[in-house]
């Protein structure tokens, strides 16, 4: 296990929650999992403000939540990508396209 | 971001905010779930359960902290902290009734007098008279050239010319009053109503509640015997039933077809002596009203886009053809004036005034509450300042006051509308009869749009500014000492003083023009005296009584019977009563004298009377007789002039025996036989007007006054005697009706019922102002006084007479109150300035009305300065010096 983690950018919390969600709908815990799963256990969510970006985004109505059950049957909340939230997704994967493919010009051109 | 979802992100916050106690308890669940998850993980991956349970909670970090952003992120923060301060503000002051309930009947006051004035001056001023396109509606006069009268009504050939011939005017209507006698439907009654053109409805815009309206050209080159009621009526006389149509009303002895009712809300223009009728008949051109001369009052209609400038140019050039045309036009002009402008012109200074005076004594409420609220500040400053010690923010703080401020602000508002809404009601009740466009008046939309801002002005004004002001150095200020501060807070007190007198002085003079003004109407010498005197109206048909001979002989027979009457001391006629509106007026010139140019001779009112008319007015005989039996037809025409018509006719010299032109009925010529004082025919206001007095017993009115003298103090009044004159007039023709019955005085203060309404509300305001104004004085000198306790103490301590403490605090309030008189006096010399045109012989810098309320504020002052005044002299030195 790499125990080599990157802090994340300020901002670009909400671009991977929306990402993480676009799969399906997942609980808090699942998806900094699935954060730390897709990046490769690069990206570390620093845990407890998930949760603050999370209401952030709900209330920008992005992203929605709906009361569930664990497999273990305890109440949980379950959040989803709306569909304004899959327009707002597509919008900030093509700022971030352009953001680092602009870093990265920068960077090789040094 | 689009409005939709704008609202949609609001409505979640708001059901967040509702469900706040569920939403929190399912944030700590979401959390506490997390951490479990991850130390399930985490133990899946082999720690053992204690590690991984404490290097969950290391990675999740500070449960309360990421709790508290997420409350932030939530957005329902603000209502949160509102609610809070809103719970917080209501335990405050609940601590302080007295300070509360202070603010609150003083912002109700404040708010309540605005509203309502606000809604009379809306519904008479502001909106707009409810008839299709009121702007383009327009009234238009005769023009007296030499005399320079503007609004002269208008005469039939001329009415038809402009009709003919106006370039400007889409349509145009003619009216005339038509007060008839309706029979058929209960006793026989005089009821008022209208002739008007056919196409006045349509005109207007007006449709009608059941049937329909004139037709266009209807009745208007023969007779139409068709009639449009209006709803009372309607209401009245046939008891408001649906098939109403068809069916006849007899007025003056000839059916007419009802063919409509006008709705309740339809305003008839109330133009010139155009009272509310009751009803409306065709006005039909003949050759007999041709010659009458002028009576008409037209209304016209302006093409679209044509401005009332060019309209009056318009009807200049007519009216310069018409001069050239015939003769009886060659003195005259016309003239246009707007309809609102027409109907509400004399109104809107009055209204303007109460307004601002209103406004005023609003200002002064809120300076009050203002004063009130730093008071309070001041009592809590200890409080505060622990709030402040204990990491409350000043925005934090600015806020929660603020919050107090807006609590007392919209229950002051509330409150205020609730008084508005039985002040409207109170002053409708109270406005003279004669009141324009009284029914608009209500509380609508925009009157409680106008309140709620005025709430929200208030608040800002008396929370905003002392909560600013004190917490200023509030939290700067340690906590320990309360005992001494800066002078900004003795500025602050100082300066309500100042402007709260400056304001009560603006109120009270106002107050004191009208009043002063209305007094010297109420004096005036009008030429009679209406003590005692009853007065009605009788019209005899003219189907029953053709000749001159019947007439006069009715109306001798009821004065002679009248006069029989126990309580009666005199009784007389004439044809129109003082201050019973307009009636004939004509030029009249000395015979014998070289006919001067028209335009000079004088235009005397054209009275008939009997002789014992001057006797039961005690209109004063100046020279020369009366009118006596012998004054009868076939004997000699002879008449009675008025002081100022001998003066001019004849000056210097005796105007008995001497005989007068009169220019009415193709020419009458009547021996002077006597001379009589000038009387105040029209209202109070108007200066008297020459009259000429022609014989009764020689003229023919079927329509008269019969005016009755009762004895001095007699039981009920001359009011009493009316029901003996009625049966006796019964017992003479018993379907005649007897109309228009009022004690004379009552005549005499209804003409001036305008004035007493301005001058009851003024000097109500006036009042209020006094009180606010002493109990704004009080208020701060006392609270000053207490603040320097310690320093009275300390200074009496060191020697200081008593009497010098009493003077130190006498001397800052007087000496602030005598500025705030003197800023007062200065700004209602520039405002009173635009009520010259309702004041009645007083200038609107009327010296006794600007010195007495100076005095009278000045007083006050002193009064509220006193109290505090002597407790700072008697502050005991060791008292003072313990502090608090």
């Amino acid at each position: 296990m790499r125990e080599t983690k990157t802090e994340l950018l300020q901002g670009t919390l909400d671009l991977l929650i929306l990402k993480a969600l676009a799969a399906g709908t997942l609980h808090g815990w699942a998806i900094s999992k699935r954060i730390r799963l897709m990046s490769r256990d690069v990206l570390e969510v620093n845990q407890g403000s998930l949760y603050p970006a999370l209401y952030r985004l709900e209330d920008r109505g992005w992203i929605a939540s709906e009361p569930g059950e664990s497999p273990e049957g305890r109440r949980i909340k379950l959040y989803t990508l709306s569909a304004q939230g899959r327009k707002q997704l597509a919008r900030e994967v093509e700022a971030w396209g352009l953001f680092s493919g602009a870093v990265n010009h920068v960077l090789r051109t040094s | 971001m689009n409005p939709f979802h704008s609202l949609a992100r609001l409505a979640r916050r708001a059901r967040l905010f509702v469900a706040r106690d569920a939403a929190e308890q399912s944030m700590d669940d979401e959390m506490r779930y997390h951490i479990e998850c991850e130390a399930r993980d985490r133990m899946a991956r082999g720690q053992d359960e204690a590690s991984a349970w404490r290097s969950a909670r290391q990675t999740f970090g500070g449960l309360d902290r990421f709790k508290e952003e997420g409350r932030d992120a939530r957005g329902t923060r603000l209502a949160e902290d509102l609610q809070m301060d809103a719970r917080y503000a209501v335990r405050v002051l609940r601590r302080s009734p007295a300070f509360a309930l202070a603010s609150l009947i003083t912002l109700a006051l404040g708010i309540g007098a605005t509203t309502a004035i606000f809604s009379v001056v809306r519904g008479v001023l502001l909106r707009p008279l409810p008839y299709a396109e009121p702007e383009r509606l327009a009234v238009l006069w005769e023009r007296n050239v030499p005399r320079n009268h503007d609004e002269n009504v208008v005469s039939v050939p001329n009415f038809e010319a402009w009709r003919a011939r106006s370039l400007a005017f889409d349509a145009m209507a003619g009216m005339v009053p038509a007060p008839l006698t309706l029979t058929g439907l209960g006793d026989a009654q005089r009821v008022r109503g209208a002739e008007v053109s056919s196409t006045f409805f349509t005109m207007l815009g007006a449709r009608p509640l059941l049937g329909r309206v004139f037709a266009s050209g209807e009745g208007e080159r023969a007779p139409a015997n068709v009639i449009v009621l209006s709803h009372r009526f309607w209401l009245e006389h046939f008891r408001g039933e649906q098939g109403v149509m068809g069916r006849a009303a007899i007025l003056d002895g000839s059916p007419r077809t009802v063919i409509g009712v006008m709705p309740a809300d339809f305003e008839p223009p109330r133009v010139g002596w155009m009272q509310d009728p009751e009803f409306w008949i065709p006005f039909t051109p003949t050759a007999s009203n041709r010659s009458w001369g002028r009576f008409l009052i037209v209304i016209g209609r302006l093409g679209k886009g044509v401005s009332i400038d060019r309209a009056r140019a318009d009807q200049e050039r007519i009216s310069a053809a018409l001069a050239v045309e015939d003769k009886a036009d060659a003195q005259w002009s016309s003239s246009v004036k707007g309809l609102t402008e027409q109907i509400i012109g004399d109104v809107r200074t009055q209204l303007w005034v109460l307004m601002v005076a209103v406004g005023l004594l609003l200002a002064m409420a809120i300076a009050n509450v203002a004063n009130l609220t730093l008071a309070q500040l001041r009592r809590r400053e200890h409080e505060i300042a622990v709030r402040g010690a204990l990491g409350a923010t000043r925005p934090r703080l600015i806020r929660q006051l603020l919050t107090q401020s807006a609590l007392l602000g919209i229950a002051g508002g509330i409150a205020g509308v609730l008084a508005a809404f039985w002040g409207v009601h109170a002053l409708i009740g109270l406005l003279p009869t004669d009141a324009p466009r009284a029914g608009s008046i209500r509380i609508d939309g925009a009157v409680l749009a106008v309140a709620a801002l005025t709430s929200v002005v208030a608040v800002i004004l008396f929370g905003a500014w002392p909560t600013l002001h004190g917490t200023k150095d509030r939290l700067a200020g340690a906590l320990g000492e309360s005992g001494h501060r800066g002078t900004s807070d003795r500025l602050g007190g100082g300066a309500l003083i100042v402007a709260e007198v400056a304001l009560a002085v603006g109120v009270s003079v106002i107050a004191g023009l009208a009043m002063r003004s209305f007094l010297s109407l109420r004096s005036v010498e009008l030429g009679f005296d209406a003590r005692d005197v009853v007065v009605m109206r009788i019209a005899l048909p003219g189907q029953r009584y053709q000749t001159n001979a019947q007439q006069v002989a009715f109306f001798e027979s009821l004065l002679g019977a009248a006069r029989g009457l126990p309580g009666v001391q005199s009784a007389g006629t004439i044809n129109i009563r003082p201050f019973g509106g307009g009636g004939p007026a004509t030029t009249v010139a000395a015979e014998g004298k070289s006919d001067q140019d028209l335009s000079n001779a004088p235009v005397t009112d054209v009275r008939v009377a009997d002789g014992d008319y001057f006797r039961t007015l005690r209109i004063a005989l100046v020279a020369g007789r009366t009118f006596g039996a012998q004054d009868v037809a076939g004997a000699p025409a002879r008449a009675v002039v008025s002081r100022s018509v001998a003066r001019q006719l004849w000056p210097g010299e005796d105007a008995i025996g001497k005989r007068v032109k009169v220019n009415l009925n193709n020419g009458i010529v009547a021996e002077v036989i006597g001379v009589v004082a000038d009387v105040r025919a029209m209202d109070a206001r108007t200066a008297p007007r020459p009259a000429v007095y022609l014989a009764f017993g020689q003229s023919n009115w079927s329509v008269m006054d019969i005016v009755v003298r009762g004895d001095a103090g007699g039981a009920g009044g001359a009011a009493a005697l009316v029901p003996a004159v009625r049966k006796r007039v019964a017992e003479l023709d018993a379907a005649l009706p007897v109309y228009q019955v009022a004690p004379m005085s009552e005549l005499v203060s209804a003409s001036t019922a305008s004035e007493r309404f301005t001058s009851i509300l003024l000097a109500s305001f006036a009042l209020t102002s006094l009180v606010l104004a002493g109990v704004g004085i009080y208020g701060v000198l006392s609270g000053d006084v207490v603040r320097r306790r310690r320093e009275i103490g300390i200074r009496l301590a060191l020697g200081a007479r008593p009497y010098r403490m009493l003077t130190l605090v006498l001397r800052r309030g007087l000496a602030r109150a005598a500025l705030g008189v003197a800023l007062g006096l200065a700004g209602s010399l520039a405002l009173t300035r635009s009520m010259r045109a309702l004041l009645f012989e007083v200038s609107p810098a009327d010296p006794v009305s600007f010195g007495l309320v100076a005095l009278l504020l000045l007083a006050i002052a002193a009064i509220a300065t006193l109290v505090p005044a002597v407790r700072a002299s008697r502050v005991g030195p060791a008292v003072a010096m313990r502090g608090e």
